[in-house]
């Protein structure tokens, strides 16, 4: 409701902004998706599109790898939270992150009670095959 | 509107008259946390903790605070170290209306930022009337560096 279009957006987040990188891999029929750099309000709708376009392959589980994350706003947080209800129960949904930008918040605020989080990718995969 | 104003020094920050979109509340996030490594030894976790329950005050102003208005108005973030208490006390500041209330919504996807200020925050306090909303953060026991580190 307040996502009004703002033509200066774009122009302003291209300096010493908010840089997010989003990779998306398979391991086995788990879709990994990789995010490196800031998670932020102006990003975040980045990662969302990024897991939304990582369940439509009807992978059996999601796995959001944090561990190159610098920045985490509760935007992202919000985010994770969304891919949870929307994804369950038909895929599985896991985080990975470590580290006091990231788990430490996660943990602060209580994500963590609704969404797995896993301190590595190998720790996420082997629970999430089992 | 005002020429937004900026200036920095081991006991303050001052950046005012900013204009209250996401690219800036990041923009200006990026400068306090400069600030905060040049003049400030703080170990990674509370480094984090302050850079993040701030941007979640600018993020609040940014996001919600000119909602109901036509268009953004101006954001301000005061950061002023005391030497003596080892006190850093950071204010944001806005003249909207923030519409979300204290603790409602932490089940939902949004309505983190103020539970998360709090959690950071030795003290975190939000004072909201007609004239608009100003969130005090506090930690205690904020060491300058010996130097300052450019």
């Amino acid at each position: 409701m307040d996502s009004r279009p703002d033509p200066a957006r774009n122009v302003d987040s291209g300096g010493a902004g908010s840089t997010c990188t989003l990779e998306e891999r398979r391991v086995d029929d788990i879709s990994v998706v990789g995010v490196t750099g800031v998670v932020d309000m102006l990003t975040s709708p980045d990662l969302e599109k990024a897991i939304t376009d990582a369940a439509k392959s009807s992978p059996s589980a999601v796995v959001v790898d944090m561990t190159n994350v610098e920045f985490l706003a509760s935007a992202g947080m919000g985010v994770l939270i969304a891919a949870q209800d929307e994804l369950s129960p038909t895929t599985k949904f896991a985080v990975v992150a470590d580290g006091p930008a990231t788990s430490r918040p996660l943990k602060l605020v209580g994500v963590t009670d609704v969404v797995d989080l896993y301190a590595t990718l190998d720790e996420a995969l082997s629970a999430l095959r089992s | 509107m005002a020429d937004s104003t900026h200036s920095d020094s081991g006991t303050r920050f001052a950046n005012t008259n900013v204009l209250a979109d996401p690219a800036r509340a990041a923009q200006l996030r990026q400068e306090f946390s400069g600030w905060l490594s040049r003049y400030f030894k703080l170990d990674p976790i509370r480094a984090s903790d302050v850079v993040l329950a701030v941007n979640e005050a600018l993020a609040n102003a940014a996001e919600f605070a000119y909602s109901a208005f036509d268009k953004p108005g101006t954001m301000h973030l005061l950061a002023d170290y005391e030497p003596g208490t080892a006190v850093l006390k950071v204010t944001v500041a806005d003249e909207g209306t923030w519409r979300i209330a204290d603790g409602e919504n932490t089940n939902n996807t949004r309505g983190r930022g103020i539970p998360l200020m709090r959690a950071l925050a030795d003290r975190a306090t939000i004072d909201s009337s007609a004239g608009g909303t100003r969130v005090c953060l506090e930690w205690n026991h904020v060491a300058p560096a010996r130097q300052p580190v450019t």
